[in-house]
């Protein structure tokens, strides 16, 4: 089963990303913060790592540069959850080494399609 | 006394000043006591000559010295011109100090002496040395030489020549006292008025400028107290956006998961119930963005972000999220790119962001109707261009609200806005984003049949084909484009002009 770790602060907004992925027959791990997510990065081992950028103290692009920087969770695929889409920040995304980004709230179809992509590319690479 | 009503004074200040040659206007100090000169200089003859002319007519036997007396006074209007074509004030003045000197010596030798009725011009001699050289001490020394030189020299002259005698009646020597004395004063008094004059108007207008920067001190302080609180406005709303973000989010997202448990479970009786609650939450959130966004862009927080990106990828997504509200609608939804629409170089989002509001409106105003959005490239004087436009047979808009659609808080009448939830927000948003994009918006309607809304886009053609862009690619080529720290938009803004 593919297995997803989700970096969110918010109580809520984790339950809710948690129910809806597990509904669509994913695997969930979570992280309430950066530091925990960076470490449960490396002790879960997940397939894909679903980032939301405010996140207090750590951000998640201060987060995600970490994995990035362990040779063990390097290749993580990671997908950042941003606020709002207007904003520049897809591209610090990018810069940071993710995959790819989404916009909160999440259009779970387009999540859908965005994970799958992303695990497809991976699985290639 | 209100001189500064006198058409005379004016034409009197205007001819004074026709005579300062640019090297003196520049100096306050100088241009000030060359005025005093000139206007001493224009009148000075008129009044002057009074003396040689009640010589000739007091004199029973007149003689050449009057004439010398008159052509020596009327000698001082040559001055003006000398200045005028030359310059050399000082030199000038001292001159004209020297002739003074010797029109009143002159006088004096020729009827009287120390008991001529002309020596209370004598008087005139400092007063005018101070008013044409000011309080250069060296000046002053030269004229006080001069003075001494004059005296001794008619001195001497008086001494061992003695003048001709004229054989003047007492009476004529009283009359002659007295209209040389009025005449003197006459001159004093003419110059003392103008020298307070001058004096009163540089005061004022050392006032006006003390007033000015007085005012620009204030304009200053209110300067960085507006840009404090423009910072301390734009950080709140930061915190805010969160705020009102996360809770909103819970919302939209639990509404959402009910709607998809709904239709696992097949229970749908809740499901009408449900989903205005989740339009109801996309609908606040779509308005706290869009005035969040707003805000951003008054306090000039948002800034361009330049990529490469494939323009009918982001039309074509931006229509899709309307596809949603445009059937609610019944619409028919239809989107038309012209063929070889290539990558393009701008801003994706906030392009993405103009046309979707702008085909959301439309989907949203239209009932039972159709919405077509097409896509085409155009060439302005500027450079090239995409227009984009979406046309509707909804309500329409009224002539009369056609200009002001594009304000915030903008909505056409109470009634539409309960009927299809507009904001007046999203247009105004639109337009700033365009603009910041160098781009225009514009709208035709006709109530009632539908409306045009027009996007125009400045956008420069990527040499790059669609078919090598993903993102990472995209990344590296702009990373090549924009070397370290240095900010894309200034690159975009050589290609178009950056509208407010």
């Amino acid at each position: 089963m593919t297995k997803i770790l989700i970096v969110e602060d918010n109580e809520m907004n984790r339950d809710m990303l948690t129910r809806r992925l597990q509904r669509h027959g994913f695997e969930i791990c979570t992280a309430i913060d950066g530091a925990s997510g960076i470490s449960a990065a490396e002790s879960e081992m997940p397939d894909l790592i679903l980032m939301d950028v405010a996140l207090g103290e750590m951000d998640g692009w201060e987060a995600t540069t970490h994995i990035k920087a362990n040779p063990r969770t390097v290749k993580i695929p990671i997908i950042t959850l941003t606020a709002h889409a207007l904003s520049s920040d897809h591209r610090k995304s990018l810069e940071v080494g993710c995959v790819d980004f989404d916009t909160k709230p999440v259009d779970m179809q387009r999540l859908l399609g965005k994970i799958n992509n992303a695990l497809t590319a991976h699985a290639a690479g | 006394m209100n001189f500064s009503t006198s058409k005379l004074t004016t034409a009197l200040d205007r001819a004074v000043d026709w005579f300062i040659p640019a090297s003196l206007a520049a100096d306050k100090d100088l241009r000030k006591q060359a005025r005093l000169f000139l206007i001493s200089h224009l009148m000075g003859p008129f009044i002057g000559n009074t003396v040689p002319l009640s010589l000739y007519l007091f004199d029973p036997t007149p003689s050449w010295d009057i004439a010398i007396l008159s052509l020596s006074i009327t000698g001082f209007w040559v001055f003006p011109f000398i200045l005028k074509a030359i310059g050399h004030y000082h030199t000038l003045a001292l001159i004209s100090i020297q002739n003074l000197m010797f029109c009143i010596l002159w006088s004096c030798y020729f009827y009287g002496g120390v008991t001529s009725p002309t020596l209370p011009w004598v008087l005139t001699i400092p007063l005018l040395a101070f008013f044409y050289i000011g309080d250069s001490a060296r000046l002053r020394y030269i004229v006080l030489a001069m003075f001494g030189a004059n005296f001794v020299a008619f001195g001497l002259l008086s001494y061992f020549v003695s003048p001709p005698e004229h054989g003047m009646p007492v009476a004529a020597l009283q009359g002659l006292g007295i209209v040389s004395t009025v005449a003197a004063a006459a001159y004093v008094t003419m110059m003392a008025v103008y020298y307070a004059r001058a004096l009163a108007s540089q005061v004022e207008l050392e006032a006006v400028m003390r007033h000015q920067r007085t005012t620009a001190q204030h304009l200053r302080i209110a300067a960085v107290e507006a840009d404090r609180a423009s910072k301390a406005k734009a950080e709140f709303l930061a915190k805010m956006s969160h705020e009102l973000r996360t809770p909103l989010n819970a919302v939209i997202g639990y509404s959402q998961m009910l709607l998809e448990e709904a239709e696992d479970t097949g229970d749908f009786e809740d499901v009408p119930d449900i989903e205005r609650i989740h339009a109801a939450g996309a609908h606040l959130l779509r308005l706290v963005n869009n005035v969040l966004d707003l805000s951003k862009i008054e306090a000039g927080h948002m800034d361009l972000y330049i990529e490469d990106f494939c323009l009918e990828t982001v039309l074509r997504t931006a229509v899709e999220e309307a596809r949603g509200q445009a059937d609610t609608n019944g619409n028919t939804l239809n989107v038309t790119v012209e063929p070889g629409i290539p990558m393009v170089h701008g801003d994706q989002m906030k392009t993405q962001a103009v046309i979707s509001n702008v085909v959301q409106n439309a989907a949203k105003y239209t009932q039972n109707g159709r919405v077509d959005v097409t896509c085409r490239h155009i060439a302005l004087a500027a450079g090239d261009a995409m227009r984009i436009e979406v046309r509707d047979t909804g309500i329409g808009i009224d002539a009369d609200d056609l200009p002001n659609i594009f304000e915030q808080f903008a909505v056409v009448d109470d009634e539409t806005s309960t009927k299809y939830g507009g904001t007046g927000v999203g247009l105004a948003l639109t337009r700033e984003l365009c603009r910041m994009m160098s781009g225009t918006i514009e709208a035709a309607s006709v109530r009632g049949k539908g409306s045009t809304f027009a996007i125009t886009l400045p956008m420069v053609m990527s040499e790059r084909r669609r078919e090598a862009a993903p993102l990472h690619t995209i990344l590296a080529l702009e990373k090549s484009l924009y070397p370290e720290g240095k900010d894309p938009q200034g690159s975009f803004s050589d290609v178009s002009q950056k509208v407010a």
